[in-house]
């Protein structure tokens, strides 16, 4: 069954471990500090909400809007792991946005790369077995297992309830 | 997102610097948000390398072994001795000043002899003149501040009610030398050396008590005596009051020394000469925070022609943007990084008048020396007038202007009453009013600049309890006209009838941060006069909107006086359930004091008021 | 089962992916006028005219993309006619090519203003990689370019000839630019930003007449050609650029049609049907009904024609599904680093419509938001983007946002705000 991140936002403390680790992953190194000094964006983030923090990161929807927008193919849905991304995907990002727009959780950013403004998402943590904001999380606000519909409501309506 | 200041004129230079594109300090919250529970719970340390550590259920204990207990009353304890020490600065140079005022070397002159004589008198010092004893009493001051902790403090002795001091000596709370006093509990405070929570926090207390007499008391004490005792006055605030057509200087921290000096200066004609050949009408010293507060209450004597209050620590960064400050002159804490960026926009020229302060960007600095004052101030004056020339066209000032009572004080309320505190304590028998709150302390973007603070007050007068308002929450409610006698209309039927009659706001000011030892002084006296212990008072003290470290020193000491302590914003203690336990509920047991934390203002109000009856009842009234 | 496709872009290879994955056993026939062996963006046609990518960098699907499906293609090719009682799509090659289900993803061809010499030299419409190919290697000879036409194609491609370093002048007959996408801010902005790099703007002028070269050299005594613009100025201009809108190819129902009712577009129903059996629309051709308008429209977006093309091929395949929630105004754009996206409706219209919005020129920075009865109808964000996908989706789902009206401007709004609402 697939997995997915699951977020139980009654939880979070809001102390950004998910952001900085994230950021880790996506550098060579994967060293924190380094990633913090280069500004290497997070791909989770946390907000506040009248607040209360709250979690929240790409759901790898089954009918992806922003693969529907994406008119360099660029974002796919990978067919096995069910991942959204945008990178190392065969089609470069070409920063239309478009995804941006599309994207009805708001969690598609820019960022620069390269010298070039491009889009970036959560990719799922590719080859890593737990990814590194569940991992990080000292809280358990953030765990990795399979979806089924019940998860599903349940992450819903626990996201709803607690933004007290 | 939407957070927004109490006050319009607030609001409306916020949306200015929006427009600017400049990022202020309501920005500047929004984008730290979500904030990190371990802060705020205060379970993280970060003494040594091993950390960052911090306390989850993953991981109940540091590198160390150190329980969030420890780590919790550690940091505070760490928190408080910050505010003590600021508070040992300020009395040390009030110290200085008064000696060597004595000595002729500054430009002021002894403000209150009667004060200095009785104070002396009390203290043991003897002397035939006003000099003598001046410079007597300093030096007192000055070992008192510096002797070492197992030495008790004499002021504490003197000034404290007799009950008090059981209760505290008890509890081995009777503290020494405040220099001493903080050695030891930064010393305390390392890594692995005091890790009990609960000496920690007793710890604490005794800080407090130093801080409390020495830092409050000894400071008003001193300036009193050197720039006079505060004498009731009417006021004027916010940013309507600011003329486009002077230079304007803002004074702006918490010691009223160099602003005094600056002040008188500004008033010669060699000042006023230099003033007009750039242009200007006039020269103005308008307040900011603290400083301006000080000023305020002494418009009558060592302050006579200040200019208005402009606001509190929130408004620093929208004072400098309406464009027509000329010169900030900042002194010891509560000048904000950010300010720097604002006044880079403009022409406003920032400058440290304390040896202690140094911004990054801020090249000048004209560190306040008491033999140099005179001189400093017309420097000072000089560079205002030389930014003045620089003054760009962008000026936005807002029409608020408010008008209020400023001076309170046990002076100046027993001369109000006719040199007795019968009549007050009268009413309070009667049930006219039910008791008195100080709201006191900072104000804070978590609940939208003076939104709670203000809400509280207007609660409290509704209740017919009389409200004390000191530091920033005073320029809160001085803004909003509530310090205006016709402000009586808002108060219940009991403590209206009382305003009227003696023409006094619902909301009295007495002063500037520092000034909560005038509070204690209040408290004190009225203890005396119905000869109970402070615990037993129907009084309270509140700070809604606390925010920095200086607040933390002055509530460990209500609770340590015995007073009920309201706190709006949650200290860092919650991830500690014993620190926590102790603070709200078991001192009491040992100090009468406790620590209440609300953030509903309604709710926060009923249980003051809740607690103002209980002790009413147990007085018999 | 035998699917026809004609038109292999957005909505035909989106078509190609579902039905391969509802139906692995049915032929699948793919019709195209253009050579095109691998689906190419034509969104990106602008980048490619600009040298910055090159054509492989076009391709929105993979090489195999046909082969991987198991799809015949008839490319380099025309449909001329379909014949609906026989059910054959006749080619201009004259075979015929028999269908069960067909659907028509034709797109929109460029819309060619009539105007005296359009058909001279040096004169490019831009909607196909061939005309992309024939522009770029125009620029390489010619020192100044006229863009005819200031909505997204005209801006994008004026910025992608000025980017290759040749002048460039935009000529828009309307008051503004992007009248549709901006609002007068916005587009005062744009504009301003085109000129602050060295693009001439002309608006609330047309032309008049396309002057070709001898004509030129008779007319002025100098080498060269050019416009004549209705205000009786001259531009010179090397090559001209006709970016005056497009229209939905319908042409080969223009001869014969089986009985496919046509308004702008083809008209389609929730699930792609058009008004002949088994024949479906989908795409920039189709006609379908807006959410926001309740009204029938166009909608020649990328987004839509993708999604389109995935609602015709599963009701083709025989797992009907709607159509839903689609908005044809959606826009996402970045010129001069200043990114934009605009949804929906982005004035006021009607009296009770209220406008939040944050203009901030320091900062580069407008976000404006259309309410209506406590519901957004539309968004124009420019400079901070953030937030545009969230209050998007409000716009297509209609919700009421009374409750968080103060936090929709706000870049930071997240949908936990939303859904705490
Ligand atoms: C330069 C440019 C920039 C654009 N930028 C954006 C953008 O930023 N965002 C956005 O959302 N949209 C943009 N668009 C629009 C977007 O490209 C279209 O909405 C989208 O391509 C529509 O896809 P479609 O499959 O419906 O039709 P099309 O892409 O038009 O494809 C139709 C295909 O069918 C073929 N065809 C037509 N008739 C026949 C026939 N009779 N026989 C055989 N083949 C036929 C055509 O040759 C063509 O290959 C842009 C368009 C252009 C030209
Ligand atoms: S980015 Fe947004 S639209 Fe795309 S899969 Fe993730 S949640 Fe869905
Ligand atoms: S790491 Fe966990 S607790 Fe911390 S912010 Fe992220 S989700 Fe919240």
């Amino acid at each position: 069954m697939r997995k997915e991140v699951m977020i139980d936002a009654s939880k979070c403390n809001g102390c950004l471990s998910c952001t900085v680790a994230c950021s880790a992953a996506h550098i060579p190194s994967g060293d924190p500090l380094e990633a913090l000094l280069t500004g290497e964006p997070s791909r989770i983030a946390v907000y506040s909400v009248h607040g209360k923090a709250v979690p929240i990161t790409c759901r790898h929807c089954d009918e992806p809007a922003c693969v529907n927008a994406c008119m360099a193919g660029a974002m796919q849905k990978n067919a096995e792991s069910g991942r959204v991304k945008n990178e190392n995907t065969g089609h470069d990002c070409i920063g239309c946005w478009m995804c941006v727009m599309a994207c009805p959780y708001g969690v598609i950013n820019q960022r620069e790369k390269e010298g070039r403004s491009v889009a970036v998402k959560c990719d799922g943590c590719v080859g890593r077995s737990v990814p590194a904001c569940v991992e990080s999380c000292p809280n358990g606000a953030l765990t990795y297992g399979p979806v089924n519909e019940y998860a599903e409501t349940k992450q819903r309506q626990a996201a709803a309830s607690q933004v007290a | 997102m939407t957070r927004r200041s109490a006050h319009a004129s607030t609001n409306q230079m916020l949306e200015r610097t929006r427009d600017m594109g400049l990022k202020t300090i309501f920005d500047r919250y929004d984008a730290q948000q979500p904030q990190c529970g371990f802060g705020m719970q205060g379970v993280c340390c970060q003494l040594c390398s091993h950390g960052p550590c911090r306390i989850t259920p993953k991981s109940p204990r540091a590198i160390c072994g150190a329980t969030a207990d420890t780590i919790v009353a550690r940091n505070f304890l760490k928190l408080e001795v910050h505010g003590a020490a600021a508070y040992s600065h300020h009395l040390e140079e009030v110290a200085k000043t008064l000696k060597a005022t004595a000595e002729g070397k500054t430009p002021f002159t002894i403000g209150d002899e009667g004060k200095l004589k009785e104070v002396c008198k009390a203290v043991g010092i003897k002397g035939n003149s006003t000099k003598e004893l001046a410079i007597a009493l300093s030096d007192v001051i000055l070992n008192e501040l510096r002797k070492g902790s197992d030495d008790p403090l004499a002021l504490v002795k003197i000034f404290a009610p007799k009950t008090r001091l059981e209760a505290w000596e008890k509890l081995g709370l009777i503290p020494g030398g405040v220099h001493s006093e903080i050695r030891d509990a930064l010393t305390k405070t390392m890594s692995n050396i005091t890790t009990d929570p609960v000496d920690l926090l007793l710890t604490t207390l005794r800080l407090a008590i130093a801080t409390g007499y020495m830092g409050l008391v000894g400071t008003i004490t001193l300036q009193d005596i050197l720039l006079g005792t505060p004498q009731i006055s009417e006021a004027n605030a916010d940013l309507g009051e600011i003329d486009p057509k002077k230079v304007n200087i803002l004074a702006h921290g918490h010691v009223p020394l160099m602003a005094t000096a600056v002040l008188q200066a500004a008033q010669t004609p060699e000042m006023i000469k230099l003033a007009k050949a750039a242009g200007a009408e006039g020269i103005d010293v308008l307040g900011s925070m603290c400083t301006g507060q000080e000023l305020l209450q002494r418009s009558g004597h060592s302050a006579k022609g200040m200019g208005a209050q402009m606001g509190n620590w929130l408004a620093q960064e929208y004072i400098v943007a309406t464009g027509a400050i000329d010169l900030v002159m900042m002194d010891m804490n509560c000048s904000i990084p950010g300010l720097k960026e604002v006044a880079d926009r403009f022409h406003t020229e920032l400058v440290s008048v304390d040896s202690i302060l140094r911004m990054a960007g801020v090249d000048k600095n004209v560190d306040y020396a008491p033999e140099k004052a005179a001189e400093q101030a017309k420097e000072l004056i000089t560079m205002a007038i030389e930014t003045y020339k620089k003054r760009g066209n962008d000026i936005v000032i807002p029409k608020n202007k408010a008008k209020g009572v400023v001076g309170f004080g046990v002076e100046s309320i027993l001369g109000a009453l006719g040199g007795s505190l019968d009549p007050l304590l009268d009413v309070i028998k009667k049930g006219l009013i039910k008791g008195a709150v100080a709201v006191v302390g900072c104000t804070n973007n978590r609940n939208g600049h003076d939104s709670a603070g203000l809400q509280l007050m207007e609660e409290l007068i509704k209740k017919d309890i009389l409200v004390i308002s000191a530091g920033c929450m005073s320029s809160a409610a001085q803004i909003e006209g509530m310090q205006d006698p016709v402000s009586a209309a808002k108060a219940g039927p009991g403590l209206r009838a009382v305003c009227e009659k003696l023409s006094i706001p619902p909301v009295l000011s007495f002063g500037s941060c520092v000034d909560i030892g005038r509070i204690g002084v209040l408290v004190t006296a009225l203890a005396d006069a119905l000869n109970v212990d402070p615990s037993q008072l129907p009084v309270a003290a509140s700070a809604p909107e606390y925010l920095e470290q200086k607040a933390v020193a002055d509530g460990v000491f209500a609770v340590a006086f015995g007073l009920l302590t309201h706190l709006g914003p949650v200290p860092p203690v919650t991830g500690s359930p014993l620190v926590t336990q102790i603070l709200t509920q078991d001192v009491e047991g040992l100090t009468g004091g406790k620590v209440l934390v609300e953030l509903d203002m309604v709710k926060a109000a009923d249980a003051i008021e809740a607690h103002i009856m209980t002790k009413r009842q147990g007085l018999g009234i | 089962m035998k699917y026809v496709i004609i038109g292999s872009s957005a909505a035909g290879s989106s078509a190609v992916e579902t039905l391969r994955k509802l139906d692995k056993e049915s032929t699948i026939t793919v019709i195209s006028e253009e050579a095109n062996l691998r689906p190419y963006s034509r969104c990106l046609l602008s980048d490619y005219i600009a040298g910055e990518i090159e054509e492989d960098g076009l391709a929105f699907k993979s090489a195999d993309f046909f082969e991987k499906h198991n799809v015949e293609t008839i490319f380099s090719v025309r449909a001329v006619r379909i014949d609906g009682e026989a059910k054959e799509v006749h080619l201009s090659n004259n075979e015929k090519v028999p269908y069960d289900k067909l659907l028509l993803a034709t797109g929109s061809v460029n819309f060619v203003p009539p105007i005296k010499g359009v058909d001279s030299k040096g004169v490019f419409g831009l909607r196909s990689l061939e005309e992309a190919r024939q522009i770029r290697n125009y620029t390489q000879k010619v020192r100044r370019a006229l863009v005819l036409g200031g909505g997204l194609v005209g801006c994008e491609t004026a910025y992608a000839l000025y980017r290759t370093g040749i002048e460039v002048t935009v000529v828009e007959m309307a008051s503004r630019l992007l009248p549709v996408q901006m609002d007068e801010r916005a587009s005062e902005i744009l504009k301003s930003d085109m000129e602050c790099e060295g693009i001439r703007v002309i608006t609330g002028i047309g032309v008049q007449e396309i002057i070709p070269t001898g004509f030129w050299a008779r007319l002025f005594g100098k080498p060269g050609k050019g416009v004549q613009l209705t205000n009786g100025e001259r531009l010179k201009a090397d090559m001209i650029v006709l970016a005056a809108g497009t229209r939905p190819a319908v042409g080969l129902l223009q001869e014969h049609n089986p009985g496919i009712q046509i308004n702008h577009g083809i008209l389609v129903n929730k699930k792609m049907e058009t008004t002949y059996p088994d024949i479906y629309a989908a795409g920039d051709v189709a006609e379908s009904i807006d959410t926001l308008t309740g009204k029938r429209s166009l909608s020649p977006i990328w987004p839509n024609a993708i999604i389109q093309g995935k609602v015709a091929a599963s009701c083709m395949a025989g797992r009907p599904v709607d159509l839903a929630q689609q908005i044809a105004m959606q826009n996402a754009c970045e010129f001069r680093e200043v990114p934009t996206i605009s949804i929906g409706q982005v004035e006021a219209t009607e009296k009770e419509d209220q406008v939040l919005e944050t203009y901030r020129p320091q900062e580069r920075i407008y976000r404006k938001i259309v309410l209506r009865h406590g519901k957004v109808r539309g968004l124009l964000f420019m400079g901070d983007i953030r937030g545009a996908g969230l209050i998007g989706s409000l716009i297509r789902t209609q919700r009421d946002v009374t409750s968080i009206k103060e936090l929709l401007l706000h870049p930071e709004i997240s949908w936990a705000h939303v859904a705490d609402q």
